[in-house]
Formats: C-alpha cells, structure tokens, sequence
C-alpha cells in the first residue's frame, strides 16, 4: 500500500507574469516500510516538493494524499494545513527550539495531542533511548554537538509515530567525519524501526547509501527513478549519468552505429562504445573514472596519453592525463600506486564506454 | 620589479579631528546635565546674588504632596502601558509578519503614526474627538442616549498611552520575529501546533530578548510621557513628574529653577538606569538571534477561522489609536466652533487658517519647524556621522566612553534638556563675563565687550533650539548612522588599508561613499522626529525660536483651541509628507 502518493504537482513561486515554476509536473509514491531518496542539483526542485508534501508550501495544481487521505487537491482547492497532516519532519537545520529542554523539545507533539504526562514521560523517554539520547534529556540544544542536535531533531519527528518521515537534507550540517557514521546510524534506525521516509539530498553518495529508491529531479521535473544500482549502472540520459557518479568526458566523434553498438574516433584512435538512452542531439560520450584502466603497454580499445600529474587521495591516486598539442583532451583515472612520468595506455571498457 | 611606496614616514600622528569631535560631543552631553545638579543642590535660582549650598530644594518637593502623588502616577502609568502595549505588540507583530492576515498592506504604514505624531497632538485629538464635547462623543450620544467614555480618567489616560505605544513594541517584535529563521516555526506546525499555539509556544518566547527590551522601552517612555497627560490629565488634575515641573513655574510665581532642577534629578535618576538596562539588553538580544534557520521564504501561516476575528480586533485598534484622534484634529481645524446641536456643514471654515497667516509669530513657527526639520536635520545627521566616526572601528577607550555617553541624553526627557540647555546659555556667558572681568587685562576685557553679548544672543536664536534638540536625540540618530556603517563590510575597509590609505582617507574614499543612502536615509528620520519634538522647545520659546511643537503647548495653556487644531493640522501635514517621502523611497523606517 502506499503511504504517501504525489501526482502531477505544479507549484510555482510568484504569481502572474514574474512566476517562477519550481515544480513542473512531479508524481511518485512511497510504500511503507520504503525510503525515497529526492536527489537533484540545487534549484531542481527537491526540497520544494518535500516542503509541498509537509504543508508548507502551496502547489498550484496536482494531487497529495497520505495513506488514503487527500491532503491537497488543486481541482477542489483543498489544502489540508500543515498541522493536521500528522507528518514526520526533520529540518536541515533542525530547527530545535532553543528556549526548551531536549525532553521538551520530543515532547511537544504529544502535548499537543492532549497525552497525559506519564504516558509522555515514557514515550520521550523510549524514543531519546532508542536514539542513544537517554542521558541528555534535561540539556538545552545550544548544549549539544550536531551530531546529537540531528537525533534530537530525529525523534522529536518520530515520537508520535508519523505514518511518513520526512528528511531535509538530514546529514549536510554536520561536518565530514560525523556525516559517514550519521549515515550509518540513520540506515540502521530506518531499518530497525521499519521507517517509511521520504528524504532531500543533493549529494548522490548520501541518496545511494541510504535509500532504497532514488527519485532524480532536474529542473522541477523527475529526470530518472531507480534502485540506487540501476541508476548509477544503468543511467538512462547524459544528466543522470553525469549526476550519480565521476565522470571523464570525451571529444568523440560517431563513426558508424549499429543498433547499440557504436564505433567511435576519439583522437585519431578508433574505440567501441555503447549507447545508451534516447540519443538525441549532439552525443556525448562519456567514462565513470574508476573504469578507466591505466596500462604501461598497448591494450584493446585504448588511447594513449601522457601523465601530467598524481594526486594522493589515501587509499589510491587520481591521476590526470592530458594530450599534448592536436585536440584538448584530458581524462582522470584511479591507480593503487603512483605512476612514473610518460606516455600510458587508457583502456575504455566498450560496455562501459557510454553515448547518449 | 620595484614596490611602489607611499609617500611620507610611518610615524603615526595625534588624531585631531578625532580630539575636537569628542571633545565637542562630551560639552554638549554633560553641561547641560552638571548644571542641573549643580543648580539642584543650591537654595535658590543660580543667577541669584544670594544662592548657598544646600538640600532645601530637596526638602521642598519631598514635602510636596502633589510630587508623591506624580511620582506614583508616573510609575503607574508607566507600569500599566507596559502591560497594555507589550503583549498586544508582540501579537500584532506576529500577525503582520507571520500570518494570512487580510489588509497587512495598507496597516503597516498606519501602524507608524503614533510614532512620528507628536503625542501633543494626539492628545488634543483625543479631546476633539472623544472629550465631553468631541465629535465622536456627541455621536455616540445622539445614537446612545449618553456617552460611554470618560478619556479624562487616569485609567482612560494609561489605556490610551498604552494602545498608543503599542507601535514601538511591534518594531521591535516583527524585527525580531524577521530575523528568527521560520524553521522553528514550521517544525511546531509539522508537530501538530496552531498558528495560536504556534505563537505562544514558540515565536514569542523565541524573542523574549526583544520583548524584554520592548518593555524596558516603552516602560521608560512612560516614565518620560508628557503631552498626553498634560492634556488629558488637565481637566481632573492628574499630574505625572514631567507635568508636575512643567506645573512648578506656575506654582510660585517666582522661577523656582532649584526646585525644577530637584525633580529633574529625580526623574533622570530613575530614566538613567533604564537606559543602561536597555542598552544591555539589546547587547544581549543581539547574541539570541544567532539561532537562525535557513533564510528560505516561507508561506504566511493560514489563521484559518481566527483570520477575521484577528482583522476585527486590529481594525478596532487602529481605529481607536488612529483614526479618530487625526480625523477628530481634522474636523477640527475646519470648523469654527463645535458643541451639542451644531451641525456640521454650517460651520465648516477655513478661518483658523487665515488667522494663522495673519500672526507672524505662527508664520515664523511654520518657517522655523520646516527648517530646523530640513536644514537642522541635516546638520545633525553631519554631527551625529562625525561622531560615529570617530567611534567607528575604533576600540579604546575612547570609543567606549563615546559608547556611553550617547546613551546619556536619551535619560534626560526634552522638557529638561530644553530647561538646561536654557540654563546653558544663561549661566555660561554671565560665568564667562565674571571669570574675564576678574582676569583684569586688555584681552579679557575686549572679550567680555564683543564676546559675550555675541554668546548672550545665541539663546534667542534657532541654533540654541537645534542644539538642544540634537542631543536630545543623539542616541537615537547614532543608532541610525551605527547601524548604516555595520553594513560597511570590514574587509572593504581593510583592503583600503592595505594598499595603503590612511584612516582618513579609509572614511573619506571607502566608508562615506558607501554609506551616502543609510546618511540620506537617517536625515530623513531625523526630520521626521524634530518635527514631531514638541517639549524641548518649551522653555527655549523666545521670539525668533517658535517652533510648531512648543507652541502648541503654549497655545494650550492659553486655551485656544482654534490655533491649535490648525497647527495640530499642520503638523500632521509635515510629518505625513515625511513619511510619504520616506515609503515612497523605501527608507527603513526602524531597524
């Protein structure tokens, strides 16, 4: 069953001549039990859409319902308001209310839903420990790191068991190291307690590791959806191959095509390619940069390049290599140690080789 | 290549402009305010050949039965304006910046009236308007058989000041409310929250700090409240501290300038330390608003069914504290007279018009308040700009004296700082003529010959007026010119620096250029505050220095009611063609 239906909602900001359309006409659902990555550049539209489903923006058109509830319907301009939508919400920000306790801050919801406070105390007291906050119950938020300050904010949407939580850009406030185990623990707890989530994300990493299906808007439109494999793997357009992973893009001309197979001239070398997608307009051809195989000797469907530099990122190097005079042309590819300077064979793996 | 080097040596000279400025700035503030301690501890007026040291004029007014009583109802009046206009401010300013409330557009800039209206003229609106006789009183009667108000009540005085002080509270309230990111806001909603419980669970408290500041304002205002009362309270003899040293010229007969300046110690003794209050809690709502969300617009909150009820009370508002005070003043100053059973369109004139063209003291008045609002606001906003230089970026102890001492006039209500500053430029020249005389030689004496007449007349001129009224409001023009020269990014002016411009040439390329708009900006409101400045004036009435606001209160006294309706007008006029002005050119009317 689905918890949560969105159907062809437009939204614009301003009205008349200076609208600005942020959405263009969006559908999804979410089934419970499921988490839904929204992913997409900044301006495309994603955290729009997650406010729109909260109430706290009003599409133009379109459809909202939770569970078998329409919340908003532009035919009938019925717009249910934010407070009687009994949604789960975790702000980017948190928003915790600084003038009240942590206990306060969870709380809050239940008071509102007129519960007597033993019951309260228990609830609160159950969620805090299920996100390991049992002993910070009395503190204010200024008191606590990000880290706390985002579980905080977490159960305080989870307290009164919201049919679907909503996630806004959960882990982009806090700093690198704690990002990494925060997506660990927000993994495990949407696991543990069955979650049905709906979360915003710009970074392609953080939707991939956490969610079970990825929604790709561009442009207030969805671009591709998609297990997180199918679209880093099997990318149906050029923006969704470019937006889910690292790419080298590469001057190449189409020689000869043959249902997907592609002959291509790259430089004055001839490589085999595969296309993908519609196919229209002028192709692009492009690489992940971890599929480029550097070799010292010739290899199949290969070019050669010079090495212009190395960079250690840890546990690899990223070396950059670029032609010398005749066309600009330049490619990045990973390597377990560091290369010696000259000239090195680039194998494209032709299924990997991508023209869209 | 070769560095290109600044011309001169790196020897760091002694800022003088700097010294003169300060120096300047801190006559100007304490004079004035040693006199009236100075005059406050004598028996007798300064100027008199007899006068000793001593606490009689103490004595004198803590004996005064009618000085407890004005103590008590100073701090009455203010204590219930506080309770009346802090809760509906906060309200209001939720409302206006938060909510779907119908017709916001056309309210606010109503809601700026009680502000720049001098509260003289409110309160003779509120006598025309709704007194025994007033227009609105009589159709009230005529529909209700008996009028359903007395405004000549102390109660009714507290309401009124305290419905009409309710805009202050709301500038500071929706300024506050507009920087607390609305994250907050939307999560209590997400929760489950009312707009209503939104309110008062979480954007109120939220800005407590500003709030608080609110209240310690406007508790301080009502402390200061002089027009009102002293034309509401009239009738019934309500008396408040500024009223009873208004009263205590008449009281005598003599002037009685070392009991005048007793009561003015006492009430700067009580304004002092709310000032200081103020300041540290605007240092400590400053820090509050550090939690802020992101700044993404946010859709106004549905009110729902509230939204009409919300609409009624603040029209009802408006309609109380706005409309029938100015359209009262209005009618007024059209009609020839007005009383039970006078119809309205048999008496309709413009000759309290004519008769005010036709007295030259009135003509000058009009002529002297347009100037000193144009030209005297400029000046000031020149001073207040050097002084704000001098302090800007700046931090030694200097500037933190700077820091302070602005703050000190705005302790010191205008009827008193026009009363010292008139002791100024009685005592200083006489002290001056004495000291020269004494000193015995040729200089001295072509001094005390050519001088000190020269300084004797200044009092009788409208530069002693402008003086006073630019320190009475130094406090507030420097918050003006601050808060323009914060917006001044630092590393604008470090740049500068860098490639080599002194500090003067820093503020004459850099910081002056970039504040032109926030100096136009701040002359605007100053114009708007000296016209609307009416007790300052008061006791510097002489030939040559009318302005419109004291003579409204002289005209008062004398009872004639025409006049002052038609000036009351006028008034209205200059401050209306401000405020247009300042809309129409999107001045920031508060920060």
């Amino acid at each position: 069953m689905n918890e949560l239906t969105v159907n062809d909602l437009h939204l614009d900001y301003g009205t008349g001549a200076h609208a600005n359309q942020i959405l263009k006409g969006v559908s999804m659902h979410l089934q419970k039990g499921e988490v839904v990555a929204l992913l997409g550049p900044s301006g495309s539209g994603k955290t729009t859409l997650l406010r729109a489903v909260a109430g706290l923006e009003s599409p133009k058109q379109g459809t909202i319902a939770i569970g078998d509830r329409n919340v908003f319907d532009g035919a009938k301009n019925f717009e249910m308001a934010a407070e009687h939508r009994n949604l789960g919400l975790v702000f980017q920000s948190y928003a915790l209310w600084p003038h009240k306790t942590v206990f306060d801050n969870v709380a809050y919801g239940l008071k509102l839903r007129k519960m007597g406070s033993s019951e309260i105390k228990d609830k609160v007291s159950d969620v805090l420990k299920n996100l390991g906050l049992g002993h910070l119950a009395e503190r204010f938020p200024h008191q606590l790191s990000g880290g706390q300050q985002q579980r905080v904010a977490i159960a305080r949407a989870l307290v009164y068991n919201p049919p679907v939580i909503l996630l806004d850009e959960p882990l982009s406030n806090l700093d690198a190291k704690l990002r990494e185990e925060a997506r660990a623990f927000l993994r495990e707890l949407i696991v543990r307690l069955g979650l049905s989530a709906l979360m915003v994300t710009h970074d392609q990493a953080e939707a991939m590791a956490i969610s079970d299906r990825i929604l790709l808007l561009n442009n207030g439109k969805i671009e591709q959806q998609g297990t997180p494999q199918s679209m880093y793997e099997t990318p149906d357009t050029l923006f969704t191959a470019e937006f889910m992973g690292s790419n080298n893009r590469l001057p190449a001309k189409v020689v000869q095509r043959d249902g997907a197979n592609v002959m291509l001239d790259i430089g004055g070398a001839k490589l085999q390619g595969v296309a993908r997608g519609a196919g229209s307009g002028e192709p692009s051809t492009i690489i992940r940069v971890e599929e480029v195989k550097v070799s010292a000797t010739p290899v199949e469907n290969a070019i050669e390049l010079p090495l212009l530099t190395c960079m250690y990122l840890g546990d690899r190097f990223e070396c950059l290599f670029k032609s010398e005079g005749g066309p600009e042309m330049s490619l990045r590819a990973y390597s377990k140690h560091r290369l010696e300077a000259g000239k090195y064979w680039l194998q494209l793996p032709a299924d990997k080789l991508w023209v869209f | 290549m070769q560095t290109l080097t600044l011309p001169g040596s790196g020897r760091r000279s002694i800022n003088w402009t700097r010294g003169v400025v300060v120096t300047l700035a801190a006559t100007a503030i304490f004079l004035p305010l040693l006199l009236i301690f100075y005059q406050s501890f004598l028996n007798a007026p300064f100027f008199m050949p007899a006068k000793e040291l001593g606490l009689d004029a103490y004595r004198f007014i803590f004996e005064d039965p009618d000085f407890s009583v004005a103590f008590k109802n100073a701090f009455l009046l203010a204590a219930g304006l506080t309770a009346i206009a802090v809760p509906l401010g906060g309200m209001l300013a939720f409302l206006m910046i938060r909510t779907d409330l119908p017709g916001r557009g056309f309210i606010t800039p109503m809601l700026l009236v009680p502000i720049f209206v001098s509260p003289m003229v409110m309160g003779f609106g509120y006598v025309v308007s709704m007194g025994p006789v007033g227009f609105y009183s009589l159709w009230a009667k005529d529909i209700l058989g008996f009028i359903p108000w007395n405004i000549y009540s102390f109660t009714s005085i507290v309401v009124i000041a305290g419905l009409t002080h309710v805009p202050h509270v709301y500038l500071y309230a929706s300024s506050a409310l507009k920087s607390l990111g609305s994250d907050v806001e939307e999560a209590a909603r997400v929760t489950g929250a009312s707009p209503l419980q939104v309110m008062f669970n979480v954007s109120l408290p939220m800005i407590t700090p500003a709030l608080a500041y609110a209240a310690v304002l406007v508790f301080f205002l009502g402390f200061e409240v002089f027009g009102l009362v002293l034309v509401l309270g009239d009738p019934e003899g309500h008396l408040v501290l500024a009223t009873y040293l208004y009263k205590l010229t008449n009281k005598l007969g003599t002037p009685s300038y070392h009991l005048m300046a007793a009561v003015a110690v006492c009430l700067v003794m009580v304004t002092m330390p709310l000032v200081m209050i103020q300041r540290w809690l605007l240092k400590s709502a400053n820090k509050f608003v550090s939690i802020k969300g992101k700044g993404a617009r946010s859709k106004a909150m549905p009110l729902g069914k509230w939204k009409w009820l919300a609409f009624a009370l603040i029209f009802a508002w408006l309609m109380f504290t706005i409309i029938m005070p100015m359209s009262g003043i209005v009618l007024r100053s059209f009609v020839q007279y007005w009383g039970e059973g006078v119809n309205l369109r048999d008496v309709l004139t413009l000759q309290h018009f004519r008769e005010i063209m036709e007295q030259p003291a009135l003509m000058r008045g009009i002529l002297n308040t347009v100037l000193i609002g144009v030209i005297g606001g400029a000046c000031a906003v020149i001073c207040y700009c050097a002084i704000a230089l001098a302090m800007h970026r700046k931090p030694d102890g200097i500037t933190r004296f700077l820091d302070y001492s602005v703050l000190v006039p705005r302790a010191v209500p205008g009827l008193l700082a026009g009363l010292s500053f008139l002791w100024v430029f009685l005592f200083v020249p006489s002290w001056l003529d004495g000291m020269l005389k004494g000193m015995d030689n040729g200089v001295a004496l072509w001094l005390s010959e050519n001088a000190i007449p020269l300084l004797r007349s200044v009092r009788s001129t409208i530069f002693a007026l402008w003086l006073a009224y630019s320190v009475v409001w130094l406090a507030y023009g420097m918050r003006l010119i601050s808060t323009a020269l914060l917006q001044v990014g630092p590393e604008l002016e470090e740049a500068a620096r860098a490639v080599g411009a002194s500090r003067s040439q820093v503020t004459r390329d850099v910081t002056v250029p970039l504040v032109k708009y926030g100096l136009l900006g701040a002359w605007l409101m100053v114009f708007l505050i000296f016209e609307r400045e009416y007790s300052t004036g008061v006791y510097l009435l002489s030939p040559g220095t009318e302005v419109i606001g004291a003579m409204l209160v002289s005209l008062w006294a004398t009872g004639s009611t025409d006049l002052v309706a038609a000036l009351s007008f006028i008034n209205i006029s200059l401050v209306a063609i401000g405020l247009g002005v300042a809309l129409r050119f999107g001045v920031k009317l508060h920060n």
